[in-house]
């Protein structure tokens, strides 16, 4: 799973319908997925990006990302430098996890992450 | 070789239903069944060919994710993110045309995402699997929840009662026409040996649950999802509302009945 997919998941378990984003990782072992470059996607996600979100995420132990980080203001679209957009797509496309938890900051909800899929299903009496 | 398709009927709880006739299913053919479906449908790869770069998307109901690589002349310039029932199957779908896909194991019916937060969804041959018209019509109100609220555009397909010439099914004769489509079985014949090119002498048969969709069925599940989330079917312009769904084309292919549709507010 790559941390795209982190950024749209949020908890749906039953009248859990605030506070329910973005979902707390742990127990996670990922690996590097190199993939292409493609600054036309991330401009166009760019304005669904939540910046403290991804600036947490950016910060977790299992992402090997180096000296460098992302500033802790977003920049507006049109100052985003290439060597920022690159940060941003590492994050958010090369990062994929393999095993792991995503809890709810609200509820507590834990949904698994095992081999490469997360699993959103509930059971009955979760469903909202 | 024509299959056969047998009437059934849905006489348990829907869920339970489709648990046993659809989810269980697809779990042991996956691997077969992702072996049989590669090309994509003209009027889908149009539609997500139609998407600007930097679209965000659902394919609820991915199966093998053959949808995921779309469009093949603009990779990486929209992201599809494949939700399935079938695990098994979403294991096709993570790799889906050699490079790494997005994939989500989950429910059709629910929404595990940010609400509004996808540009775009698609839904091809998954609603038709739902046992109830009320599971139905609450798939068609999750596709149109996920979708941006001024923008999303949902594309969806379910199969037809109403089969094209060059279908390799065999309906049973319609009884009566209420508007109402048909619930069926359609057998899936799993060839016990898959190296031999020869038919196995005891091949397994597995039944899926379809639910065959009748002209102006799928139109109306539409118009009753939208009214139940207290919006307009219409276009902005025509409407007093604030909030829409408008309908872009509906139409049959290949067996298939279709409908787009764009969210809009104002
Ligand atoms: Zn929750």
């Amino acid at each position: 799973m790559r941390l795209i997919a982190h950024h749209i998941l949020a908890c749906h378990a039953k009248g859990c319908t605030s506070n329910n984003f973005p979902l707390k990782f742990s127990d996670v072992e990922s690996q590097n997925a190199e993939a292409e470059f493609s600054p036309d996607f991330l401009k166009g996600f760019y304005p669904k990006i939540e910046w403290n979100v991804l600036i947490t995420t950016a910060k977790e132990k299992f992402i090997k990302f180096g000296e460098v980080s992302l500033p802790e203001e977003q920049p507006n679209l049109e100052d985003l430098d290439e060597e920022t957009l690159k940060k941003i797509h590492h994050v958010l496309l090369e990062i994929d996890v393999i095993t792991g938890k995503m809890s709810c900051p609200n509820c507590g909800h834990i949904y698994p992450i095992m081999s490469g899929i997360p699993n959103m299903l509930l059971a009955e009496h979760e469903i909202a | 070789m024509p299959t056969s398709v047998t009437s059934t009927t849905v006489n348990s709880d829907a869920e339970a239903y489709e648990e046993e006739h659809v989810h269980a299913i697809y779990d042991q053919i996956a691997s077969h069944f992702s072996s049989t479906r590669y090309k994509p449908w003209p009027i889908i790869a149009k539609f997500l060919d139609s998407l600007p770069s930097g679209s965000i998307g659902l394919d609820s109901g991915t199966g093998n994710g053959k949808y995921l690589p779309l469009p093949l002349d603009r990779p990486n310039s929209i992201c599809t993110i494949g939700l399935d029932r079938s695990r098994n199957l979403l294991k096709f779908a993570r790799q889906a045309g050699g490079k790494k896909r997005d994939v989500i194991w989950g429910d059709v019916l629910d929404l595990g995402w940010r609400t509004g937060i996808f540009d775009y969804a698609i839904s091809i041959a998954t609603i038709h699997h739902l046992a109830s018209s009320s599971r139905r019509r609450q798939a068609v109100e999750t596709l149109i929840r996920s979708v941006s609220p001024s923008h999303g555009r949902i594309l969806i397909y379910v199969w037809a009662v109403e089969q094209d010439g060059l279908s390799k099914r065999s309906i049973p004769p319609e009884e009566n026409s209420t508007g109402i489509g048909r619930d069926v079985f359609v057998p899936w014949i799993l060839n016990q040996s898959p190296e031999n090119e020869e038919r196995s002498h005891n091949p397994s048969v597995f039944n899926r649950y379809y639910h065959m969709f009748v002209e102006g069925e799928l139109e109306n599940l539409v118009q009753d999802a939208v009214a139940n989330l207290g919006m307009v079917v219409g276009s902005a312009k025509s409407s007093v509302e604030r909030r829409g769904v408008e309908i872009l084309q509906n139409g049959w292919e290949r067996s298939n009945w279709y409908i787009e549709l764009k969210r809009w507010q104002v």
